[in-house]
């Protein structure tokens, strides 16, 4: 009986440990598009936490496309708080965070010597208040490192996010070809996300380039569900308090399939495909 | 004039003829007041490895104020004997005097014998015996004084101070007054002092790395609590630990705002610890405070509020990460009114008012960048050639190899001509026609990069192209 009762204490415990990490009832930032809100526990992006972001091919040395999205992700953030953004190159360049609608001037722009103080400066970072996201730019993140991104950011709420990027010329630390930077190592991350540009489409008879376009996969995320779409930056309204992100596509999910035929029954489905 | 002059009854303001009369071999040289008033200049600069405090008091004497400082040297009379000692060497007879004030340090330097020291409290015996000259009165003060008998300062000073008011003038008075240590003087001193300032000296030096995290503490808790008190900040901080052997190491933290807090000021010193080699021993260690500024008291916010202040959250970060990284490592990007790509920003730091800030209004035309000009995110420092087919010259390229993968464009935008800022160069240098044109491209898989093509087109001659950024 008393060890019944003890056992049901302990998973209270566990449960509520585990709801203070990206679980349901934390903040999250909606998208603003029930595709890829339902996915996570909490009805959006979880606040509070760090998500890994990465690239493929030469993404892993560029980090352009994942950084442009981790600055798309990190708007709304941004007016909460100072943004910081610790990297070990200095080729971030502000007036295309500016035309990606990110306030350049609420960021501070750290650049650290090596990997080690990266993740330190990023922790600080997380950890300080009057910081509402912090965004770094880091080859990998072992276990040790992770947990400690997560105290950090769980300390006053900021949300972290991680860049995969290795060194111009470096060597590959123990991955092999055409696999996602060290995607087989446990990771502290509340989601992962694998991020590539993605060919755009300007209006019918507009020239040129259309808004940015990203292919994002969802490979991990705590409580959730994975899934991939193809996201278009939000161009009409940079300024107001628009999502900065329209799902274009979703790309086809058999877990996500099940889940949106129940919604079906329920009638509250969006449409599943848009012209793309 | 030399001590043999002296011995031989010569006296200052003697006229040269008559010390010539009197003393017939007499080498006479021309009075060099401006060379004199350098020579003690330089001096004063000197007496600083004994006092920070040196006040000049021309034509011939200085003034140290040695308060807390005279331990080092074991005490006030060893003091005077080092400085005594070091100016002989150096060629330069002197006399010292140690006194609770200036004015009977003056009298006791001249007067007395070699080396008096006069505690507070005893300067109206101690200086009656003395000569009215020794009030530093002007001369006819003094030559009426001497003409009315009153030989000693004990015999002017049981005078009833309204007549000797009425007799000498008020300067006597205070002359006296100044003497006896009734009155206070302030000094001219050559180095303005800086009041902010604290030292922490120790009875055996101290080498141990905990011991000098300790002391850091101590000295910065203590210079912290009378900035506190006195309701200023400080921006900049210096600690200076001093070696057995006269070497001065000295760490130096900034702050982004004024501060005042203890425990962030240590843990910005507690990393730099480590580069101070303590050698056979720290003897004293000092911190002095630059940037002081008012800083009010500020109460401490009960309610877990979104909006923190600045000074609560991003500057101590910021404070941490330009300590650690370097002041050039932090920074915040700013427009910069230039359009050629690697002139537009300014790195600024985190914390400097901003021009277009919210709080402001919105920004006035001219700030910011230009948002009809689409920038990349990521800029390469150094453009990266680029092997490009182009069509025609004019247009952008089909096809181009970067890094070695061959990108194929799918659609473009541009050409935007970006010229060289020519009246940056010098006037003999300056020539038309250094264009790039910019184009922005997507190639098949998504990936948006930013070429440009080097020059104008000019038959014969192939274009370069260059890859100088991402928009990803």
């Amino acid at each position: 009986m008393s060890r019944v009762a003890s056992f049901d204490a302990v998973r209270a415990k566990v449960a509520a440990m585990s709801a203070c990490r990206g679980g349901a009832g934390k903040a999250a930032l909606s998208f603003g598009d029930h595709r890829l809100d339902q996915v996570f526990p909490a009805g959006g992006l979880p606040l509070g936490c760090w998500h890994e972001l990465g690239g493929e091919g030469l993404e892993i040395e560029t980090a352009a496309a994942a950084g442009a999205f981790a600055a798309v992700l990190a708007k709304p953030l941004a007016s909460r708080g100072a943004v910081v953004w610790v990297s070990r190159r200095d080729d971030l360049y502000a007036p295309g965070l500016a035309g990606l609608g990110f306030p350049a001037e609420r960021l501070i722009q750290v650049q650290a010597r090596d990997e080690a103080q990266v993740l330190a400066a990023l922790e600080d970072a997380l950890g300080s208040a009057g910081v509402a996201a912090a965004i770094g730019e880091a080859e990998a993140v072992d276990l040790t490192a992770g947990r400690r991104l997560q105290l950090a950011c769980e300390r006053r709420g900021a949300t972290g996010l991680l860049i995969r990027r290795r060194m111009f010329g470096a060597p590959a630390r123990k991955t092999a070809p055409g696999v996602l930077l060290g995607a087989a190592t446990g990771s502290a991350a509340a989601t992962r996300w694998t991020v590539a540009s993605a060919p755009s489409e300007p209006a019918p008879g507009m020239p040129g380039l259309g808004a940015s376009r990203w292919r994002v996969d969802l490979k991990r995320c705590r409580g959730g569900r994975p899934g991939s779409w193809i996201l278009e930056m939000n161009i009409g309204d940079m300024n107001d308090g628009a999502y900065p992100l329209r799902v274009v596509t979703q790309l086809g999910d058999r877990q996500l399939e099940a889940a949106q035929s129940r919604n079906l029954a329920d009638g509250d489905a969006p449409p599943r495909r848009r012209a793309g | 004039m030399n001590g043999a002059a002296a011995a031989l009854g010569l006296f200052v303001g003697q006229k040269a003829t008559d010390a010539d009369a009197l003393v017939p071999e007499l080498a006479v040289a021309d009075a060099e007041p401006a060379a004199d008033a350098a020579a003690l200049t330089a001096l004063a600069d000197w007496c600083a490895r004994f006092s920070p405090a040196v006040a000049l008091d021309p034509p011939d004497g200085l003034f140290l104020d040695i308060s807390g400082v005279a331990h080092l040297w074991g005490g006030e009379a060893a003091m005077a004997r080092d400085l005594i000692m070091r100016l002989g060497r150096n060629g330069i007879p002197a006399r010292a005097a140690v006194a609770g004030g200036p004015g009977a340090a003056w009298a006791l330097a001249r007067f007395a014998q070699a080396g008096a020291i006069l505690a507070s409290g005893g300067e109206a015996a101690r200086l009656a015996p003395l000569p009215a000259a020794a009030l530093r009165l002007a001369p006819a003060e003094a030559a009426q004084i001497a003409r009315l008998g009153l030989s000693t300062i004990g015999a002017l000073g049981v005078l009833p101070r309204d007549q000797i008011t009425r007799r000498f003038g008020p300067g006597v008075v205070l002359r006296l007054d100044q003497a006896l240590g009734e009155a206070r003087e302030a000094l001219t001193y050559r180095r303005p002092p800086n009041p902010w300032f604290t030292r922490l000296a120790f009875a055996e030096p101290i080498s141990a790395p905990e011991d000098m995290a300790r002391v850091t503490a101590d000295i910065t808790a203590r210079l912290c609590a009378r900035l506190e008190s006195e309701g200023q900040g400080g921006r900049r901080f210096e600690l200076c630990f001093h070696r057995l052997d006269g070497v001065t190491q000295s760490l130096v933290i900034g702050l982004a705002l004024p501060g005042r807090e203890t425990g962030a000021i240590v843990r910005l010193f507690a990393p730099k610890l480590d580069t101070v080699d303590p050698g056979f021993g720290i003897e004293v260690v000092t911190l002095a405070v630059e940037g002081v500024q008012p800083l009010g008291a500020r109460q401490e916010r009960l309610d877990e509020d979104r909006d923190v202040m600045p000074e609560e959250g991003v500057a101590p970060l910021v404070d941490r990460l330009t300590n650690r990284l370097g002041e050039a490592a932090v920074w915040r990007a700013e427009a910069f009114p230039s359009h050629d790509p690697e002139r537009a920003v300014a790195r600024k730091p985190p914390l400097s008012p901003m021009i277009g800030s919210p709080a402001l209004g919105s920004p006035v035309l001219g700030e910011g960048w230009d948002p009809e000009r689409p920038r990349p995110l990521r800029l390469l420092r150094r453009p990266e050639p680029i092997e490009a087919m182009a069509l025609v010259p004019d247009d952008p390229p089909a096809s181009f190899r970067w890094r070695g993968v061959l990108h194929r464009v799918r659609r473009a935008e541009g050409p935007e001509r970006l010229a060289e800022e020519w009246w940056r160069r010098p006037f003999e240098d300056a020539e038309p026609g250094r264009a790039r044109d910019y184009y922005r491209v997507e190639d098949e898989a998504g990936g948006r990069f930013w070429l440009f093509r080097d020059g104008l087109y000019q038959a014969g001659a192939g274009p370069k192209w260059w890859l100088h950024g991402l928009f990803g």
